[in-house]
């Protein structure tokens, strides 16, 4: 009993400790770091010796290439936004929204919290600010081996691109969080919350809305990079997503409140 | 790719531009990183999950890096299963918990008279024919309440009700007590398997008693039997042990009221024998409302029963008044010697209905209530002198009321 309760002299448990330690005690923030990381230093590398590259791999085969410049070498790692990244995000996200798969779990937290927004609050804040987290570390890394292989890349497009990825990333977690409460299960809930993140640009072809999509903060980064648009170009999408995140929330948790077990 | 890289990289390493080969000194210093990690990982770890370890191994250095790797850390990665080698700890800890429950007092009042602390009218959920239907539910303070029924009866719906876990359809459910007064523990409670014992009855204690302090958790594990499982991760757990989690989180908020599912179902006979000791512990301290399939365990600590059948209650009230209502009671007798002088003394008795030889030395004596019998044949037995050996209820428990309630009704 003396060594139990010597060992729960430790700090408290309570829910925003709980999605810390999801985190850190599974391979969740592994993977959020290793994935970001990993393409932020792997593009620019590509990107700088692409022509040496497929020499090397097309048999004799030459490829010309454009001269690479500074904004194509990090273009290459922003583009994760929407692909690997992304998933990445969205499989770590739909593991902490889906407690309701698992009937005892659901039944552990639903008779003991007071209100779902107790519980989704932390579970979107850990995983966004996790998300956030990488892609920042990533484009950190990015930004590092251009700045080393082909040149720097303008500061304040750089600064731009991590903005719009965040919020993006933080968009992306709260569609999941949506999701998770049309199905109950995890693979279902990725499958939902992937495809209306793939599926939203397509509306971005018309356009007079194109820039007010959150799916244009995926695309923003490169546009900044190019210096084909100023980071205000992109406040009507942060506005919508703002707005997006918050009515997702809300909504999951009205969804949530009206679901039984 | 990166694995191209590397083999790119070590064979030209003399031909490659110096920038090229510095660019790569991250990236390679990560990748290798990640899978050095998950190789000392797997080596480390007690079991893996979906293949054997050797593949494992396989798939982190051969699938190309680090995918390989990320493919182990999310599908294999498995160091809490163990599982097997705890059902021992289970054992001892529950001979353990007898020596400490602080949470559960020794006092048993009785609380049949109590003014309810659960009432509904009218209870209705109906899923399609199947369901619960206007059910009249009236739970004293301070009771055991044992709800008891076949498959399907609607126990686990009932209690989901009552947990405000589903709604009903119509009726009304009256609480005389706070929504955080009311803990819950579900006939196979899940946690996240990465916390440990201690942070999840931690954690239900910062939902339900934020006020309270970390004492109130060693409490509530040691009442369990898990004070010396505190710090071991609960993917390991046992499903007996799960259960006995699920019990220390409700009841560390100290609840008035303790809705259990099936309590005992996951657990062997020392551990089963123990939970029901600590749920009639509880008797005037807290409300119980427990379901189970086992009426020898409702017989044996619930002072009040509920019994449903196709989603309607067909009794409730006190357990004995149950046995005595539907059951003509009946006992052996067995004397030391002839047992033919007290049969014949007993046979002109008013309370006894029939006395007959039932062996050697052995007779049956039926009396017209249980009340009656057991204060006459005590009395018989004295006044013709007879050697008692044993007096044994005949078929005078939960289990034959049940069948008489439920077959009369059928």
């Amino acid at each position: 009993m003396a060594t139990a309760t010597a060992r729960l002299a430790r700090p408290r448990m309570n829910l925003w400790r709980l999605e810390w330690l999801r985190l850190i005690r599974t391979p969740r923030a592994l993977a959020l770091g290793a994935v970001f990381v990993f393409f932020g230093l792997l593009e620019p590398v590509l990107t700088r010796y692409q022509s040496q590259i497929f020499q090397h791999v097309g048999n004799g085969v030459r490829i010309s290439f454009p001269p690479a410049t500074p904004a194509a070498g990090v273009s290459g790692y922003v583009g994760e936004l929407s692909g690997t990244g992304l998933i990445v995000v969205v499989v770590v996200a739909a593991g902490a929204f889906t407690f309701d798969s698992r009937h005892g779990l659901a039944t552990f937290l639903r008779t003991r919290i007071t209100s779902f927004c107790q519980l989704l609050a932390p579970r979107f804040t850990v995983n966004a600010a996790a998300a956030a987290a990488g892609y920042l570390l990533g484009t950190l890394a990015a930004w590092f081996e251009t700045d080393l292989l082909i040149g720097a890349p303008p500061a304040g497009a750089m600064l731009g691109a991590m903005l719009c990825g965040a919020v993006y990333l933080a968009y992306a977690v709260a569609v999941t969080a949506l999701a998770a409460t049309i199905v109950r299960g995890t693979l279902g809930t990725v499958g939902i919350a992937l495809g209306a993140l793939f599926l939203l640009p397509i509306a971005g072809v018309y356009r007079p809305i194109s820039n007010w999509l959150p799916s244009a903060l995926a695309n923003a980064p490169v546009d900044l990079l190019n210096g084909t648009h100023h980071l205000s170009y992109y406040l009507p999408a942060f506005a919508v997503t703002a707005a997006a995140v918050a009515a997702s929330l809300a909504i999951a948790v009205l969804r949530l409140r009206l679901r039984e077990i | 790719m990166p694995n191209y890289l590397l083999a790119a990289v070590l064979a030209n390493s003399g031909k490659l531009p110096s920038g090229l080969l510095f660019a790569l000194v991250p990236l390679l210093v990560l990748v290798v990183a990640l899978d050095v990690y998950c190789l000392i990982d797997l080596a480390r770890a007690k079991s893996v999950r979906s293949a054997p370890k050797i593949v494992w191994a396989i798939v982190i250095l051969f699938v190309s890096a680090p995918i390989g790797a990320l493919i182990y850390l999310f599908a294999g990665r498995d160091r809490d299963g163990d599982t097997a080698r705890h059902d021992a700890d289970a054992t001892r800890q529950q001979a353990s918990a007898g020596r400490r429950d602080p949470l559960v007092s020794q006092e048993p009042p009785a609380a049949r008279d109590c003014p309810p602390i659960v009432t509904t009218i009218g209870l209705t959920k109906d899923y399609g024919g199947a369901g619960l239907f206007d059910v009249d539910l009236r739970v004293p303070r301070g009771s055991v309440y044992g709800l008891v029924g076949p498959n399907g009866a609607g126990k686990t719906t009932l209690l989901s009700l009552l947990s405000a876990t589903r709604r009903p359809d119509r009726g009304t459910i009256s609480m005389d007590i706070g929504h955080n007064q009311v803990a819950v523990c579900p006939d196979v409670p899940e946690f996240d398997r990465w916390l440990t014992a201690a942070e999840v009855v931690d954690l239900a204690r910062s939902l339900v008693a934020p006020g309270t302090d970390c004492q109130a958790v060693a409490a509530a594990l040691g009442t369990a039997g898990l004070a010396d499982s505190a710090g071991r991760r609960v993917g390991g757990f046992s499903r007996g042990m799960v259960q006995r989690l699920g019990l220390a989180c409700a009841l560390v908020g100290a609840p008035e009221l303790l809705i259990l599912d099936e309590p005992t179902s996951a657990l062997d006979p020392a551990g089963r024998a123990e939970m029901l000791r600590l749920v009639a512990a509880m008797r005037g301290r807290r409300t119980v409302i427990f379901s189970s399939h086992i009426l020898a365990d409702v017989q044996r600590i619930a002072d009040q029963v509920g019994i449903l059948r196709d989603g309607r209650l067909l009794y409730q009230g006190a357990t004995r008044d149950l046995i005595d209502t539907y059951l003509e009671p009946s006992w052996l007798v067995r004397i030391a010697g002839d047992p033919a002088p007290v049969a014949a003394a007993m046979t002109g008795r008013p309370w006894a209905t029939k006395v007959e030889p039932a062996g050697a030395d052995t007779i049956r004596v039926d009396a017209t209530s249980v009340e009656a019998g057991e204060r006459g044949i005590p009395a018989a037995l004295a006044a013709c002198g007879a050697r008692q050996v044993s007096c044994e209820p005949r078929a005078a428990d939960l289990e034959s009321a049940f069948l008489a309630l439920t077959g009369a009704s059928s």
